[in-house]
């Protein structure tokens, strides 16, 4: 096993011909290289988002096989409708997509699909507007405990999965994956105040789910 | 405490003053209220002990040889070298 790294190398900029002697291709050249049956464009796309995909599919599917088997279907997708490709997106974009449909596809098979409604777990108030007495709780001391917190992550990932995938995959790229706002929005087709309100109301519903599992009784001279 | 209610601090603020995008007026009267309402205190802190707590949903280790199982998949399915 290895360690996950961070960010996949990065590829030089898109140009309309090919790398340079010595230069890496970029993401546009393996495009265009696969699409022409070259097998060393396939590999090279492999080698660069293996492991980004594999993170991705962890995260949906919580289990080392599955996020494998995930994995591979991804890279079998992609061989198979690189040609859908539209060349003036971002790859990374379309190709994240595809990762993550391929995840939450797998996962439903394993889990009936539910969809919760997300309004009925954002945080509730009190007629003049301050938070009502339930939102007392802080459960954050317990995520110092590892156990806990990633006890607490794989539920998190369940509430997650729960979501419209308009809410989902705002989550689970930003705060998951930790994408710029910017990709995020390219990827989605959103702008980036469309985005920060998905993500906000996604936060404040895990938030939310989270609260509801560690309840603990509300501090001394809160209302009750 | 200022004028704003915990409703507004949350649901139409919190995301811009975690992001570091809120002018410095606004986010004075956003400390104010934060300090002197201990339910958004606690709030806050368990925002962000989500976010944290979704960190950890990316795998601390991968498979060493998943380059090749995916290629070895790939070339299988595909019908023919990839």
């Amino acid at each position: 096993m290895s360690r996950v790294g961070g960010e996949p190398a990065k590829a030089a900029p898109s140009g309309p011909v090919g790398p340079g002697a010595g230069a890496e291709p970029s993401d546009l050249d393996l495009v265009r290289g696969i699409k022409a049956g070259d097998e060393g464009a396939f590999e090279k796309m492999v080698q660069r988002y293996h492991t980004r995909v594999y993170s991705l599919s962890y995260g949906v599917l919580r289990n080392a096989e599955d996020a494998e088997e995930a994995t591979q279907d991804t890279f079998l997708t992609l061989y198979r409708k690189i040609g859908t490709f539209d060349e003036s997106k971002k790859f990374f974009s379309w190709f994240y997509r595809v990762a993550l449909n391929q995840a939450y596809s797998r996962a439903r098979r394993r889990r009936p699909a539910l969809t919760v409604p997300i309004d009925d777990y954002l945080p509730k108030f009190a007629s003049d507007g301050h938070l009502a007495s339930a939102d007392f709780s802080d459960w954050s001391p317990s995520i110092e405990d590892d156990a806990i917190a990633r006890e607490l992550a794989g539920r998190a990932g369940e509430f997650i999965s729960e979501l419209s995938p308009a809410y989902r995959d705002a989550i689970w790229m930003y705060d998951v994956e930790g994408m710029s706002t910017a990709d995020v929005a390219e990827t989605l087709e959103i702008s980036i105040p469309a985005l920060k309100s998905r993500l906000h109301r996604a936060r404040l519903y895990v938030r939310e789910r989270l609260s509801a599992i560690s309840k603990l009784p509300a501090p001394d001279g809160a209302p009750k | 405490m200022s004028d704003w209610t915990c409703k507004q601090v949350i649901l139409d603020l919190l995301i811009e003053y975690e992001d570091g995008e809120m002018e410095s007026q606004e986010r004075v009267l956003f400390e104010r209220h934060i300090e002197m309402c201990p339910p958004c205190v606690h709030f806050l802190t368990t925002y962000r002990a989500t976010g944290r707590t979704l960190k950890l949903l990316k795998p601390e280790e991968i498979p060493a040889d998943l380059a090749q199982s995916v290629l070895a998949f790939v070339r299988a399915r595909a019908g023919r070298k990839a």
